[in-house]
């Protein structure tokens, strides 16, 4: 009854005794101070080094620079957004593939999901920025950090809405067809959408993992935010403090993001398959 | 250029090149294992600050983009009057990160064992630390086997972020830029490296299958 | 010092369980309000009343599963603690049976049975076994002996989860609604098993919604609403004549559901 809701993580200890609670505090007291003593040694070591120098920092205060910033983050949304919708849409084919009854479509579309599963994305960047030129295949800069991205992520959205499809009861396909329905129909009508919500959540996360790919747009020369982050480098010659922020706008989003997924994810956390 | 040809001329760079990105996968898995269980302890402790600095720590390093962390790590941290060598980096951004992926299996894989267990084994007379050792660890592993193997391939994929910077030898990402710049290494060097990282991850995956078919936790 | 002095106290009348002022709260939520229970050796207590009254928490008292702000909890005449080894070695003579079983589910259920004995009690590997196949026998699962957990029924799990708790040889052994997560098919092998306990004079508490079973096998039903014990009778008595009006209304609902 009381036990419903409490995670592993408050149920792993017991409610402390006299003794116990003394020990936690003296624990308490010890890590409060390590821990404000690590902060002041990073603190200090900006110091000594001059990196608290407000000529690193003051840049921050001036719209420009924040314009600028998002400036750079509209390119790498952009990239984000294209990416995520390319390798949707190749998920989606290699999914019905992999399902499909033909053993070789079968076979052919595994294949793929595992290749684009167990390559890095920086070598499929290599692949369209070095090689594919090679081959004759001149690119915009933008598909050039947009497709390998889309790629290197679509096997794992094909695998996610996999999942999505086998947690629909088979029951709704047998109603289905027990309606007179075709398989495809079926399938796109019945299943398809079910599978799909399912799997919101972990598409929210796989954006995640597409936002962090975008970040190698830097290897290509896109205008992303972390290209954007170089110009502002050299224009100030403040390279500390302006990495630092472009990471924490990165971690921010991020973390926004998968505070979304775990929020979409709650909210239907009756239903199957939600949490793979 | 075909394959013979290339590998006559470059087969010594690819073979370091392989045992590169496996030292380094081999290496940075076992810290992220080490530093995502010590970072799980403090996220279970009962001691609040350190739950704390546990749980920024993995929301930083489950969000940080692998190549900003390693720009800051080889780029900003000199600032600092603190100098990696280009592998240290490499090796240390490769860690940070899975760790903090480390940290969640397991944070996932003990939630899956139910709070009841635990005063099951409470009520028979076991100490925390025999209801840990009795129940919790075994099945914490038990069911991280194949978070755990999806880790080690995920290591293996951003321990590619070792072409980033100059490495000799350099590795399996690094070498088709090197091939690529020095000649017209063309399809073949991208195939190369990409025949042998999905090799690894699929023979990773079918292993951590079959220990995961052995172990698996009936529920 | 304290605990010799208790031993030379303690005598045949002293109670296997007392609960002594016992006091506690979930938030401004007052769940149990100056509870007084003993319970003697060898005796069956049935603790029935409504949900949410605190019938559950009462029991999970007894070992600390909950804990208490005020009041004292006696073991066999000694004193429970809030912590420590001698909290564990108090909670290993009173046994425990989960509404949810709470078997390990990485062991099997020989395992399962054999792990208290083993780790708590320190006894030798073949005795624990040989203990444990008995046990099982008794509660008829020993044909499943090397299965886990997850391949039995509920019932067969829950039949485990009683030996396990018997092969501590406990004073006294707590049910938290035993059949409450049971299919209706299953609840009837769980009772015999408990039944057969109390035939063989086995000090048990019992929270329970099962009626029947409450009459057929308690020497004193406790009747609990709001956090008090409102009425202590033999079972006989409470059934046909309890004393206070919410104990009344609480059977008449339980009759009106045809029960």
């Amino acid at each position: 009854m009381s036990a419903a809701n409490v995670t592993i993580r408050d149920a792993l200890y017991e409610a402390p005794g006299p003794k116990t609670k003394k020990r936690i505090r003296f624990f308490t007291v010890v890590s409060l101070v390590v821990l404000a003593a690590l902060i002041f040694l990073i603190i200090r070591q900006f110091y000594v080094t001059g990196q608290l120098d407000a000529k690193y920092w003051s840049l921050f205060t001036r719209l420009t620079t924040w314009k600028f910033l998002a400036g750079g983050l509209a390119g790498t949304l952009k990239v984000a957004l294209v990416s995520s919708v390319v390798s949707f849409a190749i998920a989606f084919l290699m999914m019905v593939g992999r399902i499909s009854k033909n053993k070789i479509v079968s076979w052919i579309s595994t294949a793929l999901i595992e290749l684009s599963r167990g390559i890095p994305t920086l070598l499929f960047i290599y692949f369209f920025f070095l090689v594919a030129p090679q081959l004759g295949l001149k690119l915009p800069t933008f598909w050039k950090i947009t497709l390998p991205v889309a790629l290197s992520a679509a096997g794992v959205v094909a695998e996610v809405l996999r999942s999505g499809v086998n947690a629909v009861p088979k029951g709704q396909t047998e109603a289905a067809v027990a309606l007179g329905m075709r398989d495809a129909t079926v399938f796109t009508k019945i299943v398809f959408p079910q599978a799909f919500r399912y799997v919101i959540p972990s598409l929210i996360s796989e954006l995640v993992i597409v936002l962090k790919d975008t970040t190698f747009a830097y290897v290509v020369s896109y205008a992303d935010l972390m290209q954007n982050a170089r110009v502002l480098i050299s224009n100030y010659d403040a390279l500390l403090s302006v990495y630092l922020v472009t990471a924490l706008i990165y971690i921010l989003i991020n973390y926004l993001l998968n505070k979304a997924s775990v929020a979409v994810a709650r909210h239907r956390s009756a239903v199957p398959g939600a949490t793979k | 250029m075909n394959i013979q040809a290339l590998l006559s001329q470059f087969g010594e760079k690819y073979l370091l090149a392989l045992l590169t990105t496996y030292k380094l996968t081999a290496s940075a898995f076992i810290l992220a294992l080490i530093l995502g269980t010590v970072i799980t302890i403090m996220r279970v402790s009962p001691v609040k600050p350190l739950r704390v600095v546990a749980d920024f720590y993995v929301q930083i390093f489950r969000n940080i983009p692998g190549s900003a962390l390693l720009i800051i790590l080889v780029y900003a941290l000199p600032y600092l009057n603190v100098i990696l060598s280009y592998y240290a980096a490499v090796l240390i951004a490769t860690t940070l990160i899975p760790a903090a992926f480390c940290s969640e299996y397991l944070m996932s894989g003990m939630n899956t064992i139910g709070t009841g267990q635990i005063e099951a084994a409470r009520s028979l007379g076991m100490t925390f630390l025999q209801s840990i050792k009795n129940v919790v660890i075994p099945q914490a592993v038990r069911s991280s086997v194949l978070p755990m193997t999806n880790l080690l391939v995920a290591t293996m994929l951003t321990s590619a972020l070792a072409s980033q910077v100059p490495l000799n030898p350099t590795d399996l990402t690094g070498i088709v830029s090197y091939i690529n710049t020095h000649a017209v290494g063309g399809v073949t060097a991208f195939l190369i490296s990409a025949i042998l990282y999905c090799g690894t991850a699929v023979i990773i995956g079918q292993v951590g299958n079959q220990i995961d078919r052995k172990v698996r936790i009936l529920r | 010092m304290a605990q010799e002095q208790n031993k030379t106290e303690r005598s045949e009348q002293t109670p296997v369980i007392e609960l002594r002022h016992v006091d506690k709260h979930y938030g401004s939520l007052h769940v149990l309000k100056d509870v007084n229970l003993s319970v003697q050796k060898g005796e069956v207590v049935v603790i029935i009343g409504p949900s949410g009254s605190g019938k559950s928490t009462l029991c999970r008292t007894i070992n600390r599963m909950e804990t208490i702000d005020a009041g004292e909890i006696l073991i066999d005449g000694e004193h429970l603690p809030e912590e420590g080894k001698k909290l564990a070695q108090l909670r290993s003579e009173v046994g425990m049976v989960f509404q949810s079983f709470n078997l390990f589910a990485h062991k099997t259920i020989l395992d399962n049975v054999t792990i208290g004995p083993r780790e708590v009690l320190h006894t030798p590997k073949k005795e624990a076994q040989e203990e444990a196949l008995r046990l099982l026998k008794r509660v008829g699962v020993d044909t499943q002996a090397h299965k886990v957990p997850a391949q039995l029924s509920g019932g067969q799990q829950q039949r485990v989860a009683i030996a396990r708790t018997l092969a501590m040889h406990p004073k006294a052994i707590l049910f938290d609604e035993p059949t409450s997560a049971l299919d209706p098919e299953m609840i009837g092998e769980v009772l015999d098993v408990i039944t057969e306990l109390a035939k063989e004079g086995m000090t048990m508490v019992i929270v329970t919604h099962e009626m029947n079973f409450a009459r057929r096998v308690a020497d004193r039903i406790i009747f609990v609403d709001h956090g008090v014990i409102l009425e202590e009778n033999t079972p006989e008595a409470f059934f046909t004549q309890p004393k206070t009006q919410r104990a009344r209304d609480f059977l008449n609902t339980l009759k009106g559901r045809d029960k």
